[in-house]
């Protein structure tokens, strides 16, 4: 059994690792972060009965944002110790190189 | 609307407490405090005759036509508002799939994207709602030079809007596209 911080470290360090996530979001009214002494991991909420996962997807899209958050929904759960997962897109991230 | 609705329960808890406090005081006669007193203590004389001579006349069924209209419009407002608050709160992100949920800015940026494609269009203003089901509702407003041709204005905006948000994935279930003429001194861009 391990603590929220140390679930919030790996999902984030999961998220991060799939292909087409640029970064984590940070929450827009409230901060969207798990806090323990002294850190906190941002772009992760863990809570008693689910864990909640912001990310920023990488633009151009390689793939449609219901599959790739489908896809970090799927990855992420099995780091979730059973709490279901929930994945919000926040933004859109373009690549410096992409002229739009 | 629950924000108001917990305004009103919060005050109302804090009146009980207040008047709870006040009636223990008052029914055990304590510190020398006696009830028929309270209402001249709190300076509601006035008000506590009239509030008197009100539930008299409710007792002898002597009311007159306003007090009907007040009392029904309080059971009314009170009945609305029960209504809302049993109503579930709209979602503040827009649902794709089970579990997967995108933010309503992410979405209005890429309508505004879309829409601001057309070299036709100066502005846009995007509304975007969540709903409880999949799918975002999106109003879209684009400002034009005036004599331009709406119409084919509107269905290339929306197209444009259609195909984009259908390449990146973002589910709509309602789409609305209003062209709105407008002087360009006046808008974000004047000339594209």
């Amino acid at each position: 059994m391990i603590d929220d911080l140390q679930l919030a470290r790996a999902v984030r360090e999961t998220a991060l690792a799939t292909a087409g996530v640029h970064s984590m979001g940070s929450g827009r009214y409230a901060e969207a972060a798990t806090y323990g002494a002294g850190e906190k991991v941002t772009g992760v909420v863990v809570d008693p009965s689910s864990v909640r996962v912001h990310i920023i997807a990488r633009y151009p899209l390689t793939e449609p944002i219901p599959s790739l958050a489908e896809r970090v929904r799927e990855r992420v759960a099995l780091r979730t110790e059973g709490r279901p997962a929930m994945i919000v897109v926040e933004d859109l991230e373009v690549e410096q190189n992409e002229n739009l | 609307m629950r924000i108001f609705n917990r305004i009103i329960v919060v005050l109302l808890l804090a009146a009980l407490v207040a008047l709870g406090i006040a009636t223990v005081f008052y029914a055990f006669d304590l510190a020398g405090y006696r009830l028929a007193n309270l209402p001249r203590v709190l300076g509601l004389d006035g008000f506590a005759q009239s509030l008197s001579s009100f539930v008299n006349n409710v007792e002898n069924r002597n009311l007159n036509p306003l007090d009907y209209v007040v009392l029904g419009a309080i059971a009314l407002l009170g009945l609305i508002l029960l209504i809302m608050e049993f109503k579930p709160p709209t979602p503040r992100r827009v649902r794709m799939q089970q579990g997967t949920y995108i933010t309503r800015r992410a979405v209005r940026d890429e309508v505004v994207e879309a829409t601001e494609r057309n070299s036709e269009v100066l502005q846009s203003d995007v509304d975007v709602a969540a709903q409880r089901r999949p799918g975002a509702k999106v109003d879209v407003t684009a400002s034009v030079r005036r004599g331009e041709d709406t119409s084919r204005l509107q269905s290339e905006v929306r197209n444009s809007v259609q195909q984009h948000l259908g390449r990146v994935g973002v589910p709509v279930s309602n789409l609305n596209v209003r062209i709105a003429e407008s002087d360009p001194r006046q808008t974000k861009t004047r000339v594209k």
